[in-house]
């Protein structure tokens, strides 16, 4: 079945109701002019659907469609490992969404989007038309052979996953082997699994004595790496592996996941390129790229991720017109970051009101002025942590978003004021995107 | 009296084109390119420049303040903070539009 827009929004009683809403506090006309639909409610997603009402003055109808009924978030969910955070402090319901800027959210899961016929198809409610779609919808992990995530967690979508790997990490020998792969590039959160190794390392050297040296023997903790050196604030993590949990962490590059074994929970073992390796836990973070339904539907070519031209985000296969992928799933060159995708979802926003108004995105000052940037903190110990930041801009030359120079930069120690900064980051990041 | 009053407009006219020409050169620019450029600020200073916790509040500040502060840190010897290396990543140009942005919009909110 193939539903107008206005069917659409009147076949969801929740989304009639949000909008009825919406024309008594934001809109500015009952009727919107457009109906931008928003796949995925997570860092991309909420922040679209937010920023087009807002800077729409509500002329713009945004429906969100999500199939879980909150978002847990990924940034600051290795702190749930170490219990500085339970999940319930960073998950985010769409009330604000709903009530303060009249997003019409949507409970379902999007399995199929149809380019020509401007069409996505829902688990539940079937067949949908659109006038523009923004695809949010994060990662997917590729299949590993015998990889168990019951007895293996991934814990890099946050949630029911990072929980119990935190319970794992709790049960293992205070002197154990905890066995951590790291996906080949590009993957979400460059510094994530190292900030990983250094959390788990530092759970577990306290826990056995060994970092204060009341116990002289170390746990383990391995560090499999796909990639040939590490990926993001390399003198933080050289300095932290080798000095501060010496004796702790081992780190092996070019060592590529070949298959698992942990159907047995009792015998775990991570086979590499560079060998197998047992572990009492093992975290396997496979190597990732968009989710299937972009694949499936075409939006991937070739590659991974969706190509995107970074001046509006829109699709470059033009089959599929007035489409836009934004946050990890799209295929720049620039971080995935939960910063970032909050970065390009404005963008993205500016863009869509601009073509909605009939004006161009390509004007010479837009250009010169699309700029994106990422910040992300990682816990280093249990109470300090450093950061790693930079800005990119828009290159007319080459069509793409560029490192600025200068910019990249990380934190030259780590620090409890390193910490303390990073809960006022993430608060204020999580505000901007969720409330 | 018509040529009088003529002549004071079109004086007028001229002496408001001397005064007002940065000022109109600034109202040439295309207001949701400065809007887009300052929400990248957003994401640690909060939405429309309300920030949470420690980190400064944009709204409100006066526009030749806020540029100045941003430039002190883009001309600091060495990088060292968070903030010293954004501003690295922004033209001087960029770095006025987003303090004449923020210089509009109110001290305080809900956000
Ligand atoms: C341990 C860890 C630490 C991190 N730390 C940081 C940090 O310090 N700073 C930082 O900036 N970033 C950090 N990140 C990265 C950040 O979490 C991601 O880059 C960010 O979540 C990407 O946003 P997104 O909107 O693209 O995807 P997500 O936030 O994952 O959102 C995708 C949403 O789409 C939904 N969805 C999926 N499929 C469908 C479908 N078919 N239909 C509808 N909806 C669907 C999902 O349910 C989900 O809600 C970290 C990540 C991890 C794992």
């Amino acid at each position: 079945m193939s539903l107008t827009r206005r069917n659409f929004i009147q076949m969801v009683p929740a989304s009639a109701a949000a909008l009825a809403l919406t024309s008594g506090s934001t809109a500015k006309a009952a009727e919107p002019i457009h109906h931008v639909t928003v796949l995925g409610g997570g860092f991309a997603g909420c922040t679209i659907a937010k920023y087009i009402r807002m800077w729409s003055d509500g002329e713009i109808a945004v429906t969100l469609i999500e199939p879980r009924a909150n978002h847990v978030s990924c940034v600051m969910s290795n702190l749930i490992l170490n219990k500085r955070l339970k999940t319930a402090d960073l998950t985010f319901e769409y009330n604000d969404l709903q009530l303060k800027y009249g997003v019409n959210v949507v409970r379902d899961k999007a399995l199929k989007i149809r380019g020509p016929q401007k069409q996505i198809r829902l688990k539940n409610a079937g067949w949908i038309s659109y006038d523009s779609l923004v695809v949010a919808t994060g990662i997917q992990f590729d299949k590993i052979p015998g990889l168990n995530y019951k007895n293996a967690p991934h814990a890099w979508i946050a949630g029911g996953s990072t929980n119990k790997l935190r319970n794992l990490i709790n049960k293992m020998p205070d002197t154990g082997t905890f066995v951590m792969t790291v996906p080949k590039t590009p993957y979400r959160c460059p510094p994530g699994p190292y900030e990983r190794a250094c959390v788990v390392a530092d759970i577990l050297g306290r826990r056995s004595g060994y970092l204060d040296g009341s116990g002289s023997t170390p746990p383990r903790v391995i560090v499999l790496d796909a990639n040939p050196g590490i990926q993001a604030e390399k003198s933080t993590f050289t300095s932290a592996f080798n000095d501060l949990y010496g004796g702790i962490i081992e780190y092996i590059p070019d060592a590529q996941v070949e298959s698992v074994e942990s159907d047995d929970p009792n015998s775990l073992v991570v086979h590499t390129t560079q060998g197998s390796f047992g572990g009492d836990v093992i975290n396997v973070i496979p190597t990732h790229g968009a989710q299937s339904i972009l694949r499936r539907s075409g939006l991937t070519g070739e590659s991974r991720w969706a190509d995107v031209d970074p001046v509006t985000y829109a699709t470059t296969n033009t089959l599929f017109q007035d489409v836009y992928v934004i946050g990890d799933a799209q295929g720049t060159s620039q971080p995935k970051s939960g910063h970032m995708a909050n970065a390009q979802a404005k963008i993205c926003a500016d863009s869509i009101i601009r073509t909605v108004h009939g004006q161009s995105s390509y004007t010479e000052e837009r250009l010169q002025n699309i700029t994106t940037n990422s910040a992300c903190f990682s816990p280093i110990t249990y109470d300090k942590a450093s950061w790693l930041t930079a800005v990119y801009s828009y290159n007319p030359d080459t069509g793409s978003m560029a490192l600025v120079p200068g910019s990249l930069g990380e934190a030259h120690n780590w620090s409890t004021r390193n910490f303390n900064d990073m809960f006022d980051w993430s608060n204020n990041l999580f505000a901007d995107t969720f409330k | 009296m018509s040529s009088f009053s003529t002549g004071l407009s079109s004086k007028l006219a001229i002496i408001s084109a001397i005064v007002i020409l940065p000022l109109n050169s600034a109202m040439a620019e295309d207001p949701t390119v400065n809007r887009m450029i300052a929400s990248q600020c957003a994401q640690c200073h909060g939405t429309n420049g309300y920030a949470r916790g420690s980190f400064p509040d944009l709204g409100g500040d006066e526009a030749k303040d806020q540029a100045d502060h941003l430039l002190d840190m883009k001309g600091e010897d060495r990088a060292e903070d968070m903030m010293d290396h954004q501003a690295l990543g922004y033209t001087d140009d960029q770095i006025r539009r987003i303090a004449q942005y923020y210089s509009t919009l109110p001290e305080s909110g809900d956000d």
